[in-house]
């Protein structure tokens, strides 16, 4: 597996505060990574150093280059959205084709051409006469139909009803990604993406708490619905996470084997949305810093 | 504008002139340039306004015409005719160009600043336009295309009002009021043009400048560029009670048209006008001296720095970490 990404012990602070604190990970060709976090962790930072867009400490190659020293060389082959960028409300649909296609050798008009043909945008349309979700759709079809080796995604669907989502993401899996892309994708929905990723990062206070693919977690993770008189028993066995649902202890463990919980309750792999909420509750907040 | 269904990723659609979709530098120049007149559309809309205006009055005054034939000889004067032709196309582009340095100055302030004020220049870093190629790009339509679109369009103004005022005086049955004077024409287009190579080379710290701001401020470039010389002057002038700086300013201004000797063309054909002992037009041309201002070292300091500021706004963009 060659390495698409490759983080190196990054650090990233806002005057006082950090905002990564040794960040590694790797990301391997034809995965679909969802960094993972509450509001703050620094995923964005973490993306903006990937995109070559903001100083940090640390080793990091991307495509094997580093986006410091050869940012221009990498955006021919990154492709990427960031939760802040809006495309210039002055800009025609017909423009915004002709724009990414004269600049970009890697823009396929008839594809993109394909996508928007699924919405209601016109060409002649200003960005600025598009409602919210449309110039979502636009700028995702100008993305999707770039031939990009990394395709990064901060937020994407970020203010979009259920029904854009949707299609966002069934566009993203069905038409977009195949074994030679990577998607790099943020969100703090985790529920919505859950099917979709094959890697999970999660961060929190700048620091990765969870890197793992998703195939795994099964043999990491099981979540135990205790049954009530076996509490204390389950509680021996070092529960990392654990609530009530409805009168009902569950609890989340990791490195133990179905066997060992079987006899304690119903047993089952967690959900990553489940997973999340337990790795960042079970975590020490003693000191609330958040990062921008 | 049909998509056919199945499209294979190496497929391309063709758009444009083959020149541009076949080399890739020229086809993101000719991007470039058209995003800039895209969303700068004062720049092309306001010097068709000018030639519209221009040829308006062309058709609409009445003035000129009701000279009385009869009681105005000296004005039929062959040599007076030239001055008046070689006048009227100057006088003609004036409006042309002080509207392009209007429009360009805010083009200048507002290229690099607008794509942070509305949010949009995480969409253009995602694109592989780099830093450098953008900077470039700005500064290419403010100091090429739009002084020399301006000089194409203000030759035309001229030739089309020229036109429309010798058509009115056929029609108007005064043919010695037809004006043409081919080699006057072509002299003072000549001039014209060098002129303009001249303005753009020695006032290109200005364009340089606007650029910078345009990319480092963060609000209000034009307070920048006005209040921060001003200001300079002030402190100068209470601190140590010298202007150094408002003189270097003002020579930045004029100082390179002491070289052509323009003064002389000014004084020449002020004072000759009317007057038949005036040498003619193309005569006082030849008194503007081209050279001396291209041989002017403060001419090629003032590119450098310019380059300086390109590059400047290259690695502001490049490296700024406010998005």
């Amino acid at each position: 597996m060659t390495a698409v990404i490759e983080a190196r012990g990054l650090r990233k602070h806002y005057h006082t505060t950090p905002a990564l604190e040794d960040v590694s990970f790797t990301v391997g060709a034809g995965r679909i990574v969802g960094l993972i976090g509450p509001n703050g962790a620094g995923k964005t930072t973490a993306l903006k150093a990937i995109l070559g867009l903001t100083h940090f400490q640390g080793e990091l190659r991307v495509l094997g280059l580093d986006p410091r020293s050869r940012r221009d060389e990498l955006m021919r082959e990154v492709s990427f959205i960031a939760d802040v960028a809006v495309l210039p409300r002055w800009l025609r649909v017909a423009q915004a084709l002709d724009l990414v296609e004269g600049v970009h050798t890697r823009f396929n008009r008839a594809r993109a051409m394909e996508f928007l043909r699924r919405t209601d945008i016109r060409m002649r349309s200003r960005v600025r006469e598009l409602s919210k979700g449309m110039v979502t759709q636009l700028h995702l079809a100008l993305t999707l139909a770039i031939d990009a080796r990394l395709l990064v995604l901060d937020e994407p669907t970020l203010g979009l009803d259920l029904l854009y989502r949707r299609q966002f993401y069934d566009t993203l899996l069905n038409d977009y990604f195949d074994k030679e892309r990577t998607i790099l994708v943020t969100t703090h929905q985790v529920e919505e993406i859950e099917n979709l990723l094959t890697d999970i990062i999660f961060i929190d206070h700048g620091r990765v708490v969870l890197d793992s693919p998703v195939e795994s977690l099964p043999e990491r993770y099981l979540q135990l619905t205790v049954t009530p008189e076996n509490t204390t028993r389950a509680r021996a066995l070092q529960p990392f996470y654990e609530r009530e649902v409805f009168g009902r202890v569950v609890m989340i463990f990791e490195g133990r084997t179905s066997a060992e919980l079987a006899p304690l309750g119903e047993v089952r792999t967690p959900s990553i949305a489940d997973l999340f909420v337990a790795k960042m509750e079970s975590r020490p907040r003693g000191d609330q810093k958040e990062a921008a | 504008m049909s998509a056919p269904t199945a499209i294979s990723p190496t497929e391309r659609v063709p758009v444009g002139k083959a020149w541009l979709t076949t080399n890739p530098q020229l086809r993101m120049l000719h991007t470039l340039v058209r995003r800039e007149f895209w969303e700068h559309r004062a720049l092309w809309i306001a010097p068709l306004i000018v030639a519209a205006l221009l040829l308006l009055s062309a058709i609409w005054t009445h003035g000129a015409m009701q000279i009385d034939v009869s009681d105005s000889s000296e004005w039929l004067d062959p040599q007076i005719k030239t001055i008046v032709f070689a006048l009227g196309m100057w006088a003609l582009t004036i409006p042309h160009y002080l509207v392009m340095i209007l429009v360009l100055n805010f083009y200048l302030l507002d290229c690099l600043y607008a794509e942070r004020k509305d949010r949009s220049i995480l969409f253009w870093k995602s694109l592989p336009v780099s830093d450098s190629v953008t900077v470039a790009s700005k500064l290419f339509v403010g100091c090429v295309v739009v002084p020399f679109g301006t000089y194409a369009i203000a030759l035309v103004t001229d030739l089309l009002f020229t036109a429309i005022w010798d058509l009115r005086a056929l029609i108007g049955h005064a043919p010695e009021l037809i004006l043409w004077d081919t080699t006057a024409f072509v002299k003072t287009q000549v001039l014209m043009f060098l002129g303009l190579v001249i303005s753009i080379l020695w006032y290109s710290p200005f364009m340089g400048a606007f650029v910078l701001a345009s990319a480092w401020v963060r609000r209000n470039p034009l307070m920048w560029v006005t209040i921060v010389p001003l200001l300079l002057v002030i402190v100068e002038k209470v601190a140590f009670g010298t202007h150094y700086i408002g003189r270097f300013l003002s020579y930045r201004g004029d100082g390179i048209w002491g070289d052509l000797h323009m003064e002389s063309v000014v004084i020449g054909s002020l004072t000759g006008v009317g007057r038949a002992a005036i040498a003619s037009i193309p005569s006082i041309y030849d008194r503007v001296h081209i050279a001396p201002a291209f041989a002017n070292i403060d001419l090629w300091l003032g590119v450098i720095f310019t380059i300086a500021c390109a590059y400047g706004a290259a690695r502001i963009r490049r490296y700024r970490d406010d998005t």
